[in-house]
């Protein structure tokens, strides 16, 4: 049996990140979740967090905001439209994107874009715990 | 026949014209390449998508989900003809036109979305109901683009607007060949897999949500790569066309060049006849 979990992050137009790690911390919708090897076949959704790949004491941390993760013998498919590594996130462009998306969720007009300002919040929010 | 001096201007118009061709053509062969690779790039996202799609669907045949229901009620459709921005592309945009004008002969009731700017201008001056129309989305292309006009034509079918929603485009087959397509977009057909899965698969949260995310990411990158497809085909019938705009100036300014040869030579010879005459005519 296979010792290590091959992974591969797709995102539209391109192959993100192939390559085989020890295990995986994944965002999930219901919380997020550890993948070692021999896991059960899986298949959720993502909700914008912190993706961490071990491999050998190292971790890369990613800031995913959406998509699929399966997983099916120790193999790891992630599609995603918005994923950024650590050194890819510019910390005061999302400082900006976090002050004028509170700015529009509290202002009182009917606005239909609520659900739009609230992902653009979350995915700053994210993208500053991780840029810290 | 034209004076020397006329047919000279003439040259001179119909090489600048030429340069103009080439330089457009060298543009679409620099753009096509460019095109053809973001349509590689694609594939695997797509793919992979759609064997999940398949796979769901295969686990539970009873599921009714409004994405991917195959409905029976005979209700409005609504046709997205995907046409270029710009001209000078030869047969492209007309051979789709042609093609739409058809749709429209068989489904009388459809209304049209149009995505570019040539078909566009078509229908709407010849009057068709244009629900929906996107202009000059693919010169500044990206996913973000993309996903604009999906979420729109997703929302417009979830409202129950049409029944179904059908899209037309050309197809990239190589730098000289286009392939019309004509392809339901709405509800969801995933392309059969061959492979057969065994695997039984946990999900999380449940079924419908994880169809509800998987379809409309389905969408996105249908309408992502009709874009990339449309705009290399376009690239390439670009390139087609002004390649045989230039052969064709080419050859025009050869026989413009013989033209202002002989008429030339015609002006020489008159000359020197009347030299001759006018020399003969003082010996006498």
């Amino acid at each position: 049996m296979n010792e290590k979990l091959s992974l591969k992050i797709i995102e539209p137009d391109k192959i993100k990140i192939e390559g085989e790690f020890d295990h995986v911390i994944i965002p999930g919708i219901d919380g997020d979740f550890g993948v070692e090897v021999a896991h059960t076949p899986f298949i959720t959704k993502i909700r914008p967090g912190i993706l961490q790949l071990y491999t050998n004491k190292k971790i890369d941390k990613y800031a995913i905001h959406d998509g699929f993760v399966t997983v099916e013998n120790d193999q790891i498919t992630i599609l995603t439209e918005t994923i950024e590594k650590e050194n890819e996130i510019n910390l005061s462009r999302a400082k900006d994107s976090k002050n004028r998306a509170e700015k529009r969720l509290s202002s009182s007009a009917e606005d239909i874009n609520f659900r739009r300002a609230e992902a653009s919040l979350k995915r700053a929010l994210v993208r500053i715990d991780l840029g810290r | 026949m034209a004076s020397i001096k006329e047919i000279k201007i003439r040259i001179e118009s119909v090489k600048n014209t030429r340069q103009i061709t080439n330089a457009m053509k060298m543009v679409s062969a620099a753009k096509l390449r460019k095109a053809k690779n973001s349509i590689f790039a694609a594939r695997p996202y797509a793919n992979e998508l759609n064997k999940m799609l398949e796979l769901i669907k295969i686990k539970n045949k009873t599921i009714k989900h409004p994405l991917l229901a195959e409905s029976d009620e005979k209700g409005k459709n609504a046709l997205v003809i995907v046409t270029s921005d710009r001209g000078l592309c030869g047969s492209f945009n007309a051979n789709l036109i042609r093609e739409a004008k058809h749709y429209l002969q068989e489904n009388r009731s459809a209304d049209l979305i149009c995505l570019g700017k040539k078909g566009y201008d078509y229908f709407q001056k010849r009057k068709n109901k244009i629900t929906h129309q996107y202009i000059d989305y693919f010169n500044k292309m990206d996913f973000s683009i993309s996903r604009e006009i999906a979420e729109e034509l997703l929302n417009i079918f979830l409202n129950r607007e049409y029944t179904k929603i059908d899209i037309l485009y050309n197809e990239f087959k190589s730098a000289i060949q286009q392939n019309i397509v004509v392809k339901q977009l709405l509800p969801i057909i995933p392309t059969k897999i061959e492979e057969d899965k065994s695997l039984d698969y946990l999900y999380e949260p449940d079924e419908k949500t994880i169809i509800d995310e998987i379809g409309k990411k389905y969408i996105n990158v249908s309408i992502w790569r009709i874009m990339l497809e449309s705009s290399a085909a376009e690239q390439g019938a670009r390139m087609t066309a002004m390649d045989s705009a230039t052969e064709n100036a080419s050859d025009l300014i050869q026989e413009l060049t013989l033209n202002y040869n002989r008429a030339r030579q015609a002006a020489i010879t008159t000359e020197i006849i009347e030299i001759a005459s006018g020399a003969e005519a003082i010996k006498q």
